[in-house]
C-alpha cells in the first residue's frame, strides 16, 4: 500500500467525520441547509449517472423518481400518518421498482437507445407527473407538510434533515463506488463503449441495465422522501420541474460523467456557485456569471473536472515504477502433432436464419470436432458471418439446433452463450473504446471464464496480452493501437475467457504477410493450449496451411467439407467462387 | 432595478447626517431623523426564474416604503435597512437563505416573501426562531397556521367562501343577471383553490355550472378549451387564471369569433390584461387601484407618484401602482407601526401588539384578530375601463362617478 | 360525447399548435441531428428574436416582416458565431449541453436586463385575423406559421436529400472522416448548418412575437416538449420534426377536447411512449 495512495483515503474519511459532526457543532442553521443542498445534488446526480454516466443510457426522467419518492412520503404521512423515517424505504422502494418496471420492458428492445430512450424516460415524467395533479396524491392543491412531525435526530430540525442527507449522500457515493468497482460497474462501463459486444463477451447486459437503473431510482426516490421534508409544501410543478433532470446531467457532466466521483464535484461546484450571488443588488447579473464561468470550465475541461485531473495526474506521475507483471509463461508448442478429440465440441443441426425476407442460413448442417482447427469459407454472401453470429449468440436463430459441449446454446441470450466457452474476434475490431487494453482483457476475463479472485483474473489477463504480442501495451488506449494490434487485442480478450470453442471472423484480413505468418503461429499455439477455433477466413493460404478441416459455405448452406487441398482443388467449389463456366 | 443596496444606503446614511445637522441648526424641526444602528430586516423577493416578473414590483415598493418609514422615525428612531436576497423562484433556496438571514446574518426582523410557496418555506424557518412574519400574496389563508404569521392583504379567512359571493353580487346586479357560468381555472394551487369555491357558491345561489375546467398551469395551447368554452355558451365566464393564461384563453376565444358575454379572471398579470384588445370590460380581483376612495388614504398619493417614477424609470412596462406592489406596501406599513406601537423590536412582543390593534393601511383599517390572523376580507373587483382597472364593486369602493358596465 | 364541430376545431387549433413545436423543433433536430450538438440556447435563441421583434415594432414601428428581415440573418450569424466555439474547443456532445445550457442562462440574463421580466406583448392586428370554414375557424397567424414551417421542412428536407451540400452534411453526420476522404469539408458545412439552425430559430421567434405574450422564464417553457418532438420526429429529419409537432399537438389539443384538459399530457405523452415500443414502420 504506497502512501500516495493512502493519503487522500484518509482525508476522505476524516471529511467524512468531520461533515457527520457539524449539527454538533452548532453551527449556524443556514450553513447545515447548504450543505444539506450540497449533499442533495451530489446524490441525485451521482445516482442519475449510475446508469446514464456509467452504461450511457442517457435519462432525462430522474425527476420521475425523485417525484415519486417526494410524493410517497408526502400521501403517506399527511393522509395516512405513517411516521416520516419509514417512509423513506418506502419511497426509495417504489421508485426502484418504477425503475426496473420501465427497464423490464424498454431494455429488451434494442433499437430503444440513446435518445429515444430519454425521450422515454422524458416522456414518463411528464405522465407521473400529470396523474398525481389529477388524483388526490396532489390533485392541484399542493401538499402542506408542516403539521408532519420530524423525528429529533439531533436538536434542531436542520440539523436532522441535515443529517438525514448527509447519511444519504455517504450511502449513495459508497454506492457508485462500489458499483465502479465491482463487476456491475465494469459491465456497465462495457456497455456505455458497446453493448452488443460486452453481451457477446459475457455481460449480463438486461440484468446489468435493470440493477443500475433501479439502484439510480431508488436512491432518486430517498433523496426525494427527504425533500418532501425540506421544502415544507409540495407542488406537482415545483417537484417536476425540467430543473431536476436538467441539472443532474450538467453537474455529471462538469464532474465526469463516468468516475464515481464526478457528479459529486460538479454538483458541489455548480450548487457553490448558486449560492455566490444571491444578494438582491447582484442576482441578475450574477445568473450570467455563473453561466460564463461554467462555459469557461467546460471548455477547459472537456470531458469534465475528474478525468481532467487522471489526466494531469498520469502526466506528472513517474514512470511507472510498479511495473505490470510482464508475461512469464511462454507459449508452448508442442513437436507433436495435435490429438483431434472424436466428439464434436460443436454441433450445427439444420440451422437458418432469416432476416425479413432475406434467407441469409438456409439449413447448416455441421459438426466440428474438439481440439480442431475448422476453417469456413464461401463467396461472399454465403452466411459465414451470419452462421458466425448466430453461434455466439448475436442473433437468435430462426430454427434448427445448436450444441456446445453438450449443451443447446441456440436460443440462449449471448452472455450465457459466452459463459459455456464460446468466444469470438470481431473483422473489425471492436475495443471497448474508453478502456485500457488490459481493462478490455480482464473484462473479458472477468465475464467469459470462470470465477476467480481480481489477482487471479489481472496476472491471467496480463498473460494473454502478452502472449500476442502486446507486452507493454496494458495501459495504452485502444485508440492508439495499430490494426494488427488491436486485432490481437480481439485475440487477447477472446482467449481471456478461456474458451472452449473460438469463433475467429477474418482475424487475417488487412494484415501484411509478416504479420500473416505471426498470426498463424499464434493460432496454432491456441489450439495447443486447449482451444477448438472456427475461423472464417479469405486468404487461402492460411485456410490450408491452418485447418484440419474446412467447411465451403454456398447461399446459406454446407456446400462441401473436407480436408482442405481436397476441398480447394473440387471443381464445384471453384464454380461457385469463379462462376460456374469457369469451373466446366 | 440593477442598483446595488449600496447605493442607497449611501444615501440614506447622508439624509441622516443632513437631517442631523438640520435638526441642529434648526430647532423648530421638530422630528429627528432616525440614527443609530440600522434596524436590518432581511427578506427574499424571486429576482430570478419564473416569478421575476412580480419580484421587481415588490422590490421597487419595498425601497419606497423603507424610505417613507427612514423619513419618518424609522423602528424607534433608528433607520431601517432592507437586507434583500434572490431566492431564484426556489421554495428550497428560500427556505435556506431565510436561515442565513436568521443565523447568519442576524437580522433584526423578517419580512416575507412573494408566491404561496416561498411563503410557507419561510413560514416554516420564521416558526422555528420564533420570528414574526408578514406576507401579501397567500392566496390560501388556512395554511397560515403559524401563529406569529400575519396577512398584509385582506383576503378574510375564507376567501373561497367570501369572495365568490361578492362577485355573485356583483353579477346580480347586472342589468340581465347570469343564470349560468363556466367556470375554468389552472391547477395552481391558489387558483384552483378560489375556483373550487366559485363553483360551490355559485351552485348554492342557483346559478347553474355548466362547464367546470382544470387545466395544467404550463399549458400553451388554449384552443382545445376555448371550443368547449364557446360551445357551453354560458351568461358568465369565470377563470382562474395567473399571468397570461387570460389572454391566452381570450384570444383563443376571439379566434373562434365569440366573446363571452361578461367575464371575471382571478389573479391575471394586469398589464397585459388591461391594455389587450380582448381585455376591455373584463372583471378581475383586487384590493387596490390608483384612484379614490384608495388615493386618499394616509401617504398614498406621494407612494403611488413615487411607484410610478421608479418603475417607468425601472422599464416596467406597467408602471402603475396596484393591489400588487400595495400587497408590499402595506406589509412595511404594518411592520413599522407594530415595531412603534409595541415599542419593542421582539417579534413575541410585536406579534402580540398587532393581535390587539387595528392597523392602518392602504386597505385602511386592518385587524388580525379572525381566524389565521386574518382579519375582514376586502377583495374587490375591478374593471378594464378604456383599458385602465377601476374597481367597481362592492360599490362604495368605486370612485365617484364609476360604475360596474355590462358587456 | 363531444360535438363533432368541436372535435375538428380541436383537431385544427392542435394542429396548428403543434406547427409552432414543429417550427421550433426544426432547427434543434438539424444540430442535433447533422451536428451532434445538443444546442439548449435553440429557445433562448429564438425568444432574442422575439424580443427584438418585439421592440422593431413596438419602438421603431417596423412591419414584422421587415423585422424578420433583419432579425433572421442577425441570429445566422450568432450561430455561426457559436460554431467557432464550438470547433476551436471541439467540443463534444455532452459538453455541448453545458456551455449550450450556460449560453441559454446568459442570453435570458441579457433579455431580463433589458426588458426586464415582466410581460411584453407586441400587439398587432395580426392576432384578430381567423378564416371560416364551414363551422370551423381557422386563425391566419397560426396557419402562416404551419405554412412557414411546412415550406421550410420540406424545403430543408429537399435540400437535404437531393443537393450536394444536404448530402455531404448527412455524410459528414454518419461519418466525419470517410466523408473527409471524398472531399466534404465538414468544418464549412458545419457553420452553414449551425447559421441554419439558429435562423430557423429566429424565424420561430418572429412568430412567438407575434402569437405570445413574452417573458424571460417562457424560454424555459418549451423545452420539454420540444425536446420530445425532436426525438420522436427522429434526429436530423425535418419534415419528421414538424409531423412529430403537429402529431403531439393534435394528440393533446384532443385530449383536451374529450377529457379534463389537465390530464392532456398523459394522453399525448402515453401515445408517444406506445409509438416508441411499438415502432410501426411509417415512423
Amino acid at each position: 500500500m504506497s502512501p500516495a495512495r493512502d493519503l487522500p483515503k484518509a482525508v476522505a474519511a476524516l471529511g467524512v467525520v468531520a461533515l457527520a459532526f457539524v449539527p454538533a457543532a452548532g453551527m449556524p442553521a443556514f450553513y447545515e441547509s447548504f450543505f444539506y443542498l450540497v449533499f442533495f445534488w451530489v446524490s441525485l446526480s451521482t445516482s442519475w449517472a449510475l446508469l446514464s454516466g456509467f452504461a450511457g443510457y442517457f435519462s432525462l426522467g430522474h425527476a420521475a423518481f425523485f417525484g415519486v419518492g417526494m410524493y410517497t412520503t408526502a400521501a403517506l404521512t399527511t393522509k395516512f400518518e405513517v411516521p416520516f423515517l419509514a417512509t423513506i424505504p418506502l419511497g426509495a422502494g417504489l421508485a426502484a421498482l418504477l425503475a426496473a418496471s420501465i427497464g423490464a420492458v424498454v431494455f429488451r428492445l434494442r433499437r430503444l437507445r440513446g435518445e429515444l430512450f430519454a425521450l422515454l424516460t422524458l416522456a414518463v415524467t411528464f405522465v407521473i407527473a400529470t396523474i398525481i395533479l389529477n388524483t388526490p396524491i396532489d390533485g392541484g392543491a399542493g401538499v402542506f407538510m408542516s403539521a408532519v412531525p420530524l423525528p429529533a435526530l439531533t436538536s434542531t430540525p436542520t440539523g436532522t434533515i441535515y443529517i438525514l442527507g448527509f447519511i444519504m449522500c455517504v450511502i449513495t457515493l459508497a454506492t457508485a463506488w462500489w458499483v465502479a468497482h465491482a463487476r456491475l460497474g465494469m459491465g456497465l462501463f462495457a456497455i456505455h463503449d458497446d453493448e452488443d459486444v460486452a453481451e457477446v463477451k459475457g455481460v449480463p447486459t438486461f440484468r446489468y441495465k435493470i440493477v443500475a437503473f433501479a439502484l439510480s431510482g431508488g436512491i432518486a426516490g430517498a433523496v426525494g422522501s427527504i425533500h418532501a421534508m425540506y421544502v415544507g409544501f409540495l407542488t406537482v410543478a415545483g417537484t417536476f420541474e425540467l430543473s431536476v433532470p436538467l441539472f443532474v446531467v450538467l453537474m455529471s457532466v462538469l464532474g465526469g460523467a463516468r468516475h464515481w466521483f464526478g457528479p459529486a464535484i460538479g454538483a458541489t461546484v455548480i450548487t457553490a456557485l448558486l449560492y455566490a450571488f444571491i444578494s438582491g443588488g447582484e442576482a441578475i447579473m450574477g445568473r450570467a456569471i455563473v453561466g460564463l464561468v461554467l462555459i469557461v470550465a467546460i471548455l477547459w475541461l472537456p470531458d469534465g473536472v475528474v478525468p481532467a485531473l487522471q489526466k494531469w495526474r498520469r502526466r506528472h506521475r513517474a514512470a511507472p515504477a510498479q511495473a505490470v507483471r510482464r508475461a512469464e509463461v511462454v507459449p508452448v508448442m508442442p513437436s507433436a502433432p495435435p490429438a483431434i478429440g472424436q466428439r464434436d465440441i460443436l454441433e450445427v443441426r439444420g440451422v437458418t436464419r432469416r432476416f425479413g425476407g432475406l434467407q441469409a442460413l438456409a439449413g447448416v448442417d455441421l459438426g466440428v470436432r474438439e481440439g480442431e482447427i475448422f476453417g469456413l469459407v464461401g463467396p461472399n454472401g454465403s452466411g459465414k458471418t451470419t452462421l458466425i453470429n448466430v453461434i455466439s449468440g448475436f442473433y437468435p436463430l430462426t430454427s434448427g439446433t445448436i450444441t456446445v459441449d453438450g449443451a443447446e446454446i441456440g436460443h440462449a441470450p449471448a452472455h450465457e452463450i459466452a459463459r459455456r466457452g464460446v468466444a469470438r474476434t470481431y473483422q473489425i475490431p471492436r475495443p471497448f473504446a474508453n478502456m485500457t487494453v488490459l481493462d478490455n482483457v480482464m473484462l473479458c476475463a472477468t465475464f467469459g471464464g470462470p470465477v476467480r479472485s481480481r489477482a487471479e483474473i489481472r496476472d491471467e489477463s496480463v498473460h494473454w496480452i502478452g502472449f500476442t504480442g502486446l507486452a507493454g501495451k496494458e495501459e495504452a488506449m485502444p485508440a492508439e493501437l495499430n490494426l494488427h494490434e488491436r486485432k490481437f487485442l480481439e485475440l487477447a480478450r477472446a482467449l481471456a475467457a478461456r474458451p472452449k470453442l473460438l469463433l475467429l471472423d477474418e482475424v487475417l484480413s488487412g494484415l501484411n504477410p509478416a504479420e500473416v505468418d505471426n498470426a498463424i503461429r499464434l493460432v496454432r499455439a491456441i489450439r495447443a493450449q486447449g482451444s477448438t477455433i472456427v475461423f472464417v477466413e479469405h486468404l487461402m493460404r492460411a485456410v490450408v496451411e491452418l485447418s484440419d478441416r474446412v467447411a465451403v459455405l454456398n447461399e446459406g448452406k454446407l456446400f462441401a467439407l473436407g480436408a482442405p487441398r481436397e476441398v480447394m482443388r473440387d471443381p464445384r467449389v471453384v464454380g461457385i467462387y469463379l462462376g460456374k463456366a469457369y469451373a466446366a | 432595478m440593477g442598483q446595488g443596496m449600496g447605493a442607497w444606503r449611501r444615501r440614506r446614511v447622508l439624509a441622516g447626517i443632513v437631517g442631523a445637522g438640520a435638526s441642529l441648526a434648526s430647532p423648530a424641526i421638530l422630528r429627528a431623523a432616525p440614527s443609530g444602528k440600522p434596524v436590518r430586516v432581511g427578506g427574499t423577493l424571486s429576482l430570478t426564474g419564473f416569478l421575476a416578473q412580480t419580484a421587481s414590483i415588490h422590490k421597487i415598493a419595498a425601497e419606497i416604503m423603507v424610505e417613507e418609514i427612514n423619513a419618518r422615525d424609522g423602528f424607534l428612531g433608528r433607520p431601517a435597512e432592507y437586507v434583500l436576497l434572490d431566492d431564484q423562484s426556489k421554495p428550497d433556496v428560500a427556505r435556506s437563505l431565510y436561515e442565513k438571514l436568521i443565523t447568519v446574518d442576524k437580522v433584526d426582523l423578517i419580512m416575507g416573501p412573494y408566491a404561496t410557496a416561498p411563503i410557507l418555506a419561510a413560514m416554516g424557518v420564521a416558526q422555528r426562531y420564533g420570528k414574526l412574519i408578514i406576507q401579501s400574496s397567500m392566496g390560501i389563508p388556512k395554511l397560515q397556521t403559524y401563529a406569529m404569521a400575519f396577512p398584509a392583504t385582506p383576503f378574510g379567512p375564507e376567501p373561497d367562501k367570501t369572495y365568490p359571493n361578492v362577485i355573485l353580487d356583483a353579477m346580480a346586479s347586472l342589468p340581465a343577471p347570469p343564470r349560468s357560468i363556466v367556470v375554468l381555472t389552472s391547477k395552481f394551487p391558489s387558483a384552483q383553490f378560489m375556483a373550487q369555491g366559485m363553483r360551490a357558491q355559485a351552485e348554492k345561489r342557483g346559478v347553474k355550472v355548466p362547464l367546470y375546467l382544470e387545466y395544467e398551469s404550463g399549458n400553451r395551447d388554449f384552443g382545445a378549451i376555448a371550443a368547449r368554452v364557446k360551445e357551453a355558451d354560458a351568461d358568465f365566464l369565470w377563470v382562474g387564471s395567473l399571468g397570461l393564461e387570460s389572454n391566452q384563453i381570450l384570444e383563443a376565444l376571439r379566434k373562434l369569433d365569440y366573446k363571452p358575454k361578461n367575464s371575471f379572471h382571478l389573479y391575471p398579470a394586469p398589464g397585459p390584461l388591461a391594455l389587450s384588445p380582448d381585455g376591455n370590460l373584463v372583471w378581475s380581483s383586487t384590493f387596490l387601484e390608483p384612484d379614490e376612495p384608495f388615493m386618499s388614504r394616509p401617504g398614498m398619493k406621494k407612494i403611488a407618484e413615487l411607484y410610478k417614477e421608479r418603475a417607468t424609470k425601472a422599464n416596467l412596462p406597467y408602471p402603475i401602482i396596484d393591489a400588487q406592489a400595495a400587497g408590499m406596501i402595506a406589509s412595511w406599513q404594518i411592520l413599522e407601526q407594530g415595531v412603534n406601537g409595541a415599542k419593542s423590536l421582539e417579534d413575541k412582543q410585536i406579534a402580540a401588539w398587532l393581535k390587539k390593534s387595528v392597523v392602518t393601511t392602504v386597505y385602511g383599517p386592518t385587524r388580525f384578530d379572525g381566524l389565521y390572523n386574518h382579519g375582514a376580507p376586502a377583495q374587490l373587483i375591478r374593471q378594464v375601463q378604456d383599458k385602465t382597472w377601476k374597481v367597481v364593486w362592492p360599490r362604495e369602493f368605486a370612485a365617484p362617478g364609476v360604475k360596474l358596465l355590462s358587456a | 360525447m363531444p360535438s363533432a364541430t368541436l372535435l375538428g376545431q380541436a383537431m385544427i387549433s392542435g394542429v396548428l399548435a403543434g406547427g409552432m413545436y414543429g417550427l421550433l423543433a426544426l432547427g434543434l433536430s438539424l444540430s442535433w441531428g447533422l451536428l451532434r450538438l445538443v444546442n439548449l440556447s435553440h429557445f433562448a435563441l429564438a425568444f432574442l428574436a422575439a424580443y427584438l421583434t418585439y421592440e422593431l415594432g413596438t419602438t421603431y414601428h417596423v412591419p414584422p416582416w421587415w423585422a424578420a428581415a433583419l432579425v433572421v440573418p442577425a441570429m445566422f450569424a450568432i450561430g455561426m458565431v457559436q460554431h467557432w466555439l464550438f470547433d476551436r474547443f471541439k467540443v463534444n456532445e455532452l459538453a455541448s449541453l453545458l456551455i449550450t445550457f450556460s449560453f441559454a442562462i446568459i442570453l435570458e440574463v441579457a433579455i431580463q436586463l433589458y426588458w426586464t421580466a415582466d410581460y411584453r406583448r407586441f400587439e398587432t392586428h395580426y392576432s384578430t385575423l381567423s378564416i371560416k370554414a364551414g363551422p370551423f375557424f381557422i386563425p391566419v397567424l397560426e396557419l402562416v406559421l404551419c405554412m412557414v414551417a411546412g415550406v421550410l421542412a420540406w424545403g430543408t428536407w429537399l435540400w437535404l436529400r437531393r443537393t450536394y451540400v444536404g448530402k455531404a452534411l448527412r455524410a459528414a453526420a454518419e461519418d466525419a472522416d470517410i466523408a473527409a476522404a471524398y472531399g466534404v469539408d465538414h468544418r464549412k458545412l458545419a457553420y452553414l448548418l449551425s447559421g441554419m439552425g439558429a435562423a430557423y430559430a429566429g424565424i420561430a421567434g418572429c412568430f412567438i412575437a407575434l402569437i405570445a405574450t413574452l417573458a424571460p422564464a417562457q424560454i424555459w417553457a418549451w423545452l420539454g416538449v420540444v425536446f420530445a418532438v425532436v426525438i420522436i420526429g427522429r434526429l436530423g429529419n425535418p419534415l419528421g420534426a414538424l409531423l412529430a409537432g403537429m402529431l403531439i399537438g393534435a394528440s393533446e389539443s384532443l385530449a383536451m377536447a374529450v377529457f379534463s384538459p389537465a390530464w392532456a399530457p398523459v394522453v399525448s405523452f402515453s401515445v408517444l411512449i406506445a409509438i416508441l415500443l411499438w415502432d410501426p414502420e411509417w415512423l
